[in-house]
């Protein structure tokens, strides 16, 4: 047999590609956890720019080809506009800690109830449905507009998309599973002034949505546990408050990286604090303000009925006690404490006047 | 037969509960954090650590500085809440963990440190908490 | 067990009897004008520091359009289709609502609205979104722990070489698909929640796909290759005219051409790890496909213009995809690891990304043809995917 090679029919290969590439020899080690994202933070790799100049969507570390297009849409383009030093950590966690609403929740537990608590179960089951996709809605708008060098935020912020796709789901299954239905609507999630939909910076966003509208939310869901009647609802809300933890995480992390990163924005988040301190946590905007459909449905919940309103009514009055108190420690760990020193933040104030 | 509380007893659950792959799952999954079960004066330190919990010691007050959070109950409501699960092969609800923090005037998790986010861990990993404490049912406890 | 009094009145005030409450089946859903907000802050507060006894207004109470729905848990549980039973279930073509009203709810009016583009069935809807969402939720996977990455072993430097350029080029893909999908949701009304939601999954799903391609690039001796021409990547993005557009992009061009990368992939993996990402890549890419054919199907049903239009897009989208087609990287590497190695691809290699393209474009087209959306004569399409389109046809 010949030795030599029929090259007859051999495509030609140009290969110059090959020599286009970004840092090389990189060997990215499982962790304990496996092989994580904060696992292939290595070398170059793990580097994320300051301001990024990434506008065609390549891969952070991939070799730029000089001729791409720049179809990068990204209005976040700064790292400290997103960034959160735990943000690797928060999505694999959110990837580990998934749920399913068909499944993971008893539903054969649930069991025929009075008349005024499926209502006030079914009321509050229909404010959170609605809620629950603004913190879908934007988070994903923002995803869209930031820039893949800062991909780890975007991950968790993916992860939350679909963390409230679920709890928008459970909510209405709930709604729907004992002899209910869906009540009316609040329109808390329009879109007004100072609303989370209308943010235009995302740390404006993240202060109303992160820490201020999904710690109240938090709260809500741990009184929902508290109140449950069935397996089926404290396994629901219980579940629900675990995801809105690690958003309220999100949020506090990212205050605490923008507080150290960029002084000088310190101010303007303050007023943001001011405004969401007025509206969303004392204010008539907090779900669970005294009065108003949520309100009532909370104290009939809590009460065991509606002729228990009243002390329905002195429990919502401590539990919301419990969540000003954890909303203002938050804000201390993000980094802004000093407002409730220097007498800014009128959060006890408005919470006395509120309740 | 593990008497509550000791690093025996929690022992005899962390082996109940790293050996159960459904609790992985549901809403279980990572859990990373340290935190502290004060059982009136007595006082232990549990490590969770990916899907496990993979430390139980005994401690003293000061190592309260340094965990996350911790649990603080007299022992007579541990006692009641652990006789509640393993009657009902998991708590009732009416002694879940969460059920049992809204209850309590100051709350059953909290911190020496006062940080908020490391205290939220209490929530963030709830579930995870509770088929810990679930899976005591599991086991023979004598007070 | 010490336990406040408050607690315990709570647990025994629920065994008391039935509230006399009890709403109406709904004819007239006695739409509130003012907003909560608004009507909670007329509730007084005290003036000697102690709260005001508040008397409940429950003036919500009894509002429902449909009550008395008892939907029950299956064998696969309760699922998110399971509730379309009654007036919920009740999908109408127009949804002029611009709040978050959930559907079958009781709106309330004077709210401002949230503004969103997509509000018509026919710019979003698929029958199947539903079951895609609780399938992408029971078969999620978690790149970290489920890939066995220890099966990776040291491969020959073309070999890695080639692989890390398609997994550079596949990550980007899903970043396109990322944003895409994220840059829509919003603009989404809440009418059509299934498709939200099931979308919700496919861009947590893109997430994972972004992961785990440039952990592959990472993990092996290698590193991310040179980033890809973009031109598709640059179609999808710019495709704002409507939501069904996009789906032809995102899904009958990029998503089938992924589908049948990945499918050769596995065909040629190199370790169980590559294989086990390629086919549970593979597998959440077929709900996206299921999902658009669905949409586009249901679109070209209910819009005479819509086989027209997508006639038009994807023949633009030909020759976008043509020039992304010429360059050398991705189908050179990809000839490399079908080849196993740079002399395998000259020959072996490059044949088998010839019978992959000739694949991709039958199922392309097939598509097309079961969708009702004309395409031109494989002779009348830009080289190479004449050639692809006409293989196909022989095959």
């Amino acid at each position: 047999m010949s030795e030599a090679v029929d090259t007859s029919g051999e495509h030609e290969l140009d290969l110059g590609w090959m020599d286009e590439k970004g840092p090389w020899n990189t060997k990215a080690e499982e962790s304990r956890y496996g092989l994580t994202l904060a696992d292939i933070q290595i070398g170059e790799y793990g580097e994320t720019p300051d301001v990024s100049d990434n506008l065609t969507g390549r891969p952070r570390g991939s070799a730029p080809r000089p001729g791409s297009y720049r179809i990068g849409n990204y209005a976040v383009r700064t790292k400290n506009e997103i960034w959160l030093d735990n943000a690797s950590f928060l999505y694999e966690e959110a990837l580990q800690r998934q749920w399913s609403s068909a499944t993971d929740v008893p539903w054969h537990t649930i069991e025929p109830l009075p008349d005024d608590i499926e209502q006030a179960e079914c009321q509050l089951a229909t404010f959170f449905t609605e809620v629950e996709f603004v913190a879908g809605d934007v988070p994903a708008r923002w995803v869209s507009e930031t820039t893949p060098d800062f991909f780890e935020a975007r991950q968790v912020l993916l992860a939350q998309v679909m963390d409230e796709s679920r709890h928008m789901d459970v909510f209405r299954k709930r709604a729907m599973a004992n002899g209910g239905g869906l009540m009316q609507a609040t329109g808390a999630t329009s879109g007004f002034v100072g609303s989370i939909d209308l943010s235009r910076d995302f740390t404006e966003m993240s202060s109303r949505l992160h820490l201020s509208g999904e710690g109240a939310v938090l709260t809500m869901f741990r009184m929902g546990e508290l109140m449950a009647q069935n397996e089926a609802e404290k396994a629901m809300y219980r579940l629900c408050a675990q995801d809105e933890a690690r958003h309220v995480a999100f949020g506090v992390m990212h205050m605490r990286y923008m507080s150290a990163a960029a002084p000088e924005r310190r101010e303007e988040i303050h007023c943001y604090l001011d405004e969401a301190e007025g509206q969303i946590v004392s204010g008539v905007g907090n779900p669970a303000a005294r009065g108003g459909p949520v309100g009532e449905s909370l104290a009939i919940l809590l009460g065991g009925g509606k002729d228990k309103f009243d002390e329905g009514m002195n429990m919502l009055t401590a539990i919301r006690r419990r969540q000003f108190r954890e909303y203002k420690k938050r804000i201390v760990s993000a980094g802004f404490g000093e407002r409730f020193e220097n007498g800014r933040s009128r959060l006890m104030e408005m919470f006395e006047e509120a309740a | 037969m593990a008497k509550f509380p000791s690093v025996r007893w929690f022992d005899a659950v962390r082996e109940v509960f790293n050996g159960d792959e459904s609790v992985q799952g549901g809403g279980g999954g990572y859990c990373n954090c340290v935190a502290g079960m004060k059982v009136g004066k007595d006082i232990f330190v549990l490590t969770f650590e990916g899907v496990e919990c993979t430390d139980a010691v005994k401690a003293d007050d000061a190592a309260l500085d340094d965990v996350d959070f911790y649990l603080d109950m007299p022992p007579a409501d541990w006692r009641e809440m652990i006789a509640n699960i393993h009657t009902n092969n998991g708590a009732d609800r009416h002694h879940t963990l969460n059920t049992l923090d809204l209850e309590r005037e100051d709350g059953l998790a909290t911190s020496h440190h006062g940080d908020q986010y490391r205290e939220d861990l209490f929530f963030r990993y709830n579930q995870t908490f509770q088929y810990f404490f679930n899976a005591s049912a599991r086991i023979r406890t004598d007070f | 067990m010490a336990k406040s009094s408050k607690a315990s009145k709570v647990r025994k005030a629920r065994k008391a009897p039935a509230a006399s409450a009890k709403p109406s089946a709904a004819s007239d859903p006695a739409i509130a004008a003012t907003p909560t907000l608004v009507s909670s802050q007329a509730q007084g507060k005290a003036d000697s520091g102690q709260p005001e006894k508040l008397e409940p207004v429950l003036d919500w109470m009894n509002k429902t359009r449909q009550w008395g729905m008892r939907v029950k848990p299956g064998k696969a549980g309760l699922r998110l289709g399971d509730l379309n039973v009654g007036i919920y279930g009740e999908i109408p073509m127009q949804w002029s609502d611009q709040s978050r009203n959930p559907r079958g709810a009781v709106p309330r009016k004077g709210m401002p609205p949230v503004g969103y583009s997509v509000r018509e069935k026919v710019g979003m809807w698929a029958d199947s979104a539903a079951d895609l969402y609780e399938e992408a939720i029971q078969r999620r996977w978690a790149p970290a722990t489920d890939v066995p990455w220890n099966t990776i072993d040291k491969l020959p430097d073309d070999i890695e070489r080639a692989i890390c350029q398609v997994c550079t080029e596949l990550s980007q893909f899903a970043n396109v698909e990322i944003e895409t999908i994220a840059g829509w949701q919003h603009q989404m009304v809440y009418g059509y929640h299934e498709v939200k939601q099931y979308l919700a999954t496919a861009s947590f799903d893109a997430a994972k796909h972004y992961e785990c391609f440039r952990k592959r690039a990472l993990v092996n001796g290698g590193g991310l290759g040179v980033e890809g021409p973009g031109q598709v990547n640059r179609m999808i993005l710019e495709s704002s005219g409507g939501w069904s557009a996009t789906v032809a992009y995102l899904v009958l061009v990029r998503a089938v051409f992924t589908m049948t990368i990945l499918k050769y992939l596995a065909r040629h993996a190199y370790n169980d790890a590559e294989r086990f990402i390629y086919e549970h890549v593979l597998q959440d890419k077929a709900r996206l496909l299921t999902y658009g054919l669905d949409h586009l199907h249901f679109a070209v049903a209910h819009d005479d213009e819509q086989p027209a239009v997508l006639a038009t897009v994807l023949a633009i989208g030909d020759r976008v995809l043509t020039r992304d087609l010429r360059d050398p990287a991705l189908r050179e590497a990809l000839a490399i690891i079908f080849g196993r190695g740079i002399r395998g691809a000259r020959r072996q290699g490059m044949e088998t990304y010839e019978e992959m393209m000739a694949d991709f474009m039958q199922t392309h087209l097939g598509y097309c043809r079961w969708l009702g959306i004309a395409r031109a004569p494989a002779e009348a399409m830009p080289p190479p995917l004449n050639r692809h389109a006409g293989a196909s046809v022989a095959a």
